[in-house]
């Protein structure tokens, strides 16, 4: 079943022209990836999605649902969160209270509870520090706090934005294989991602995106294999 | 912990015995009570005090240590500086009725305060009962002790509302308001109008301050409405603006006429004038603000009982303003704990996250702005009616200026903070600034000034030493001062704190065993 189907999506940054068209399916239970160079216009479409741009020309289907003309705070009521690019968690609150936060959007304080668990069980480190400022944390440690959070709107589709930035290579080995639990405990994941080698041993489907527009797209497998994505993405020559 | 309570009863002891150097007679008393109990509560702060011995130990001997420096100050004011001003000397006796007076006063609020720390679970409401005491029993005691001084604190509450109501704006939500005054004036123009007979409207106080208070949260949302896409400097400017706007139209709307628009084209287009509709001000353009002059006078409130509000009678508009601030503090205090003050604090730390988080940024800022306006819509209505006139001059750049100042020197986001920096920017301003001005002009004719012999010399002395005409330069010299000294306030809140503090060895711990 398609959960999120972007077409023909327009977006601009006043007169720049960032997204050209680009149209892109998330069927159920997939993590697909989005790979691209700096300026691609990968953000874009994460921020578009979630209504903090406005395409000016296409459409945005959630489960049939047009999102085009809903506001954010609907969006997130319907069960797509972000954890966003450069991890923006809030620093002067604790571990805790960002963690309530995430769940802004929810009114149910027994699921919060629960949810606050389980994304504790994911991520044990975010335990020992919950009473801890956001911004004393370790940049891992904030990515994790980032991810736990947009957990915690309890989301069918949850948006990463480059959760592996400016990592050390353990940690980016160790949140993508939580990004894999995630996926396998039901939550399907539209990942952003420059690291494409990490990102396409985790997505069972991936596009390339390139100033504005998708320019190839298929499995993990036929990507990884791709003469183009080996020489632009994956650095082989 | 100990360094920190022996710090902060020093600065005590030091504003006691100025309070008794520069005012004399029982304002030992009064202060050693007000302070003593501050002092007893200081030495207890932050630490398990096991029974109520523990807490009258470490209590009174605080008090104790303040009351001595109240004797002490007593005796030098009496014998040196009351001769100094040309006074005849007090003599020991009555010195030392009045500082030790004040010693047994501190002592015994000290010892008080400290016994009500040590009652465990009960501690958080025996303080506050004990400061509702103190407040309730003010004036009274000001009265006996002839100080005089319940006029300044009814001015010192007037701020503490607007203080604590720019505090949503910028200590909560992180929005830059320069402008704030605006809404103290709009606040007092509606008590003006619907109380006054610039309208011939005189309707009922105790309603027109909450139409006060819901027209300024009107006006709070119309000047948020277009600065939303603002951020930082620029909606610092806009509120400027808004600032400046405000009391400019209040100076200006003393010639109004009104006519109904089409007609007015039509007449215009056929060029016969007097063809216009006319609605307001037809014989003669409509005042409604009086301009320079102001509205004038102004309705007050009227109770059973107590019948209509005199202006020489303090009690009933102390007890009502503080009514307004205790009122106030319940509801912000009520609202920052809310979803509402947790979607403030979010879009402070980061607006774009907090928008992801699935927080409505329009409706959170506008609600920012409505709130800390009505609060300022109180102070309007209540200034308005206890001043019983109101000039636009009032309200100018510089009311918006020393607000903010009262946040940050108190402590961003933290309401203790935020009342105490109120009360000490006030009453050094309205209290300690032009006592001691008049104690220093004393001294000067009756010690300096017959030893000058020369005449230029002697008048520029006369003029020259005045601290009145220093207080902004005073009060300045104290920004700067704070602002590298502890940047985060007098009570900060600790979320701040940990950001404008380099993470030494002593924060470092503090949070880790948070």
């Amino acid at each position: 079943m398609t959960l999120l189907e972007l077409r023909d999506i327009h977006t601009y940054y006043g007169n720049i022209h960032a997204l050209k068209g680009a149209s892109l399916r998330v069927e159920q239970g997939e993590v697909v990836t989005l790979l691209g160079s700096n300026g691609a216009g990968k953000t874009t479409i994460l921020r578009t999605i979630q209504g903090l741009l406005r395409p000016r020309q296409g459409s945005i289907r959630f489960e049939g649902r047009a999102l085009e003309s809903l506001s954010t705070e609907a969006i997130v009521r319907l069960g797509i969160s972000q954890s966003p690019e450069g991890r923006l968690i809030f620093p002067r609150m604790t571990v805790q209270e960002n963690l309530e936060m995430g769940a802004f959007s929810r009114r149910d304080s027994l699921g919060i509870k629960a949810d606050t668990e389980r994304v504790l069980m994911l991520f044990p480190r975010l335990r020992e520090r919950i009473s801890q400022k956001g911004g004393t944390l370790s940049g891992g440690e904030q990515q994790m706090l980032a991810i736990a959070r947009a957990l915690m709107a309890r989301p069918r589709l949850l948006l990463l934005d480059e959760p592996s930035m400016g990592l050390a290579p353990m940690l980016v080995t160790q949140i993508f294989s939580i990004i894999r639990d995630i996926n396998t405990q039901g939550t399907t994941i539209l990942l952003v991602e420059q690291n494409a080698r990490m990102a396409l041993t985790v997505a069972h489907r991936g596009y390339v995106l390139q100033t504005g527009q998708i320019v190839l797209t298929g499995t993990s497998k036929d990507l990884q294999s791709n003469e183009t994505v080996r020489k632009a993405y994956l650095g082989e020559t | 912990m100990t360094q920190q309570a022996m710090k902060s009863g020093n600065i005590l002891a030091a504003i006691a015995a100025l309070t008794v150097l520069l005012f004399g007679g029982w304002s030992g008393a009064v202060i050693g009570w007000l302070l003593g109990a501050a002092a007893g509560l200081m030495a207890c702060q932050g630490k398990k005090i096991p029974s109520p011995k523990t807490g009258i130990r470490l209590g009174s001997n605080a008090g104790l240590a303040l009351g001595i420096w109240i004797l002490i100050a007593s005796l030098i004011q009496g014998l040196v500086l009351f001769p100094a001003t040309g006074q005849s000397s007090l003599g020991v006796i009555q010195g030392l009725l009045f500082g030790g007076v004040g010693l047994v006063v501190a002592t015994f609020a000290g010892w008080l305060m400290g016994a009500l720390q040590g009652l465990g679970s009960k501690r958080q409401q025996a303080t506050r009962a004990f400061l509702a005491v103190i407040l309730i029993t003010f004036p009274l005691i000001d009265q006996i002790a002839r100080t005089n001084w319940t006029a300044t604190v009814i001015q010192i509450l007037i701020f503490a509302l607007l203080a604590l109501g720019l505090n949503i704006v910028v200590g909560y939500a992180g929005l830059l308001d320069l402008g704030y005054a605006a809404f103290f004036a709009i606040g007092a123009y509606t008590t003006g109008f619907l109380s006054s007979p610039q309208i011939n409207l005189e309707w009922n106080f105790w309603l027109v301050i909450w139409i006060a208070a819901a027209v300024a949260a009107l006006a709070g949302v119309i000047l948020g409405a277009p600065t939303l896409r603002l951020r930082g400097d620029y909606l610092a400017i806009v509120t400027l603006g808004f600032g400046e706007i405000v009391p400019v139209v209040f100076r200006n709307l003393t010639q109004i006429q009104i006519y109904e628009p089409i007609s007015r084209i039509f007449a215009s287009l056929l060029g016969r004038p007097e063809l216009a509709i006319c609605l307001v001000g037809c014989d003669r353009p409509f005042n409604l603000t009086g301009g320079e002059a102001g509205i004038n006078p102004i309705g007050r409130p009227t109770l059973p009982l107590i019948g209509t509000f005199q202006s020489g009678q303090y009690l009933p508009w102390y007890y009502l303003i503080l009514l307004l601030v205790v009122f106030s503090v319940l509801m912000i205090g009520r609202l920052r704990d809310s979803r509402l003050g947790r979607a403030w604090s979010a879009i402070r730390e980061d607006e774009l996250a907090a928008s992801a988080m699935g927080i409505n940024l329009v409706q959170t800022k506008l609600l920012a702005f409505a709130m800390g306006a009505t609060f300022s819509g109180f102070a309007g209505a209540f200034y308005g009616a206890y001043i019983s006139a109101i000039f636009p001059s009032v309200f100018d750049f510089s009311v918006s200026v020393i607000v903010l100042c009262m946040v940050i020197l108190g402590g961003l986001g933290n309401m203790t903070g935020v009342l105490l920096g109120c009360t000490i920017i006030m009453a050094a301003d309205r209290l300690y600034l032009p006592q001691l001005a008049q104690v220093l002009k004393s001294i000067l004719n009756t010690l300096v000034l017959p030893n000058v012999a020369n005449p230029a010399l002697r008048d520029f002395l006369a003029t020259s030493i005045d601290p009145i005409q220093m207080r902004l330069f005073l009060f300045g010299l104290t920004l700067v001062v704070m602002m590298i000294v502890r940047p985060e306030g007098l009570v900060p809140n600790a979320e701040r704190q940990a950001e404008l503090r380099s993470p030494d060895e002593e924060s470092l711990a503090e949070v880790r065993s948070q």
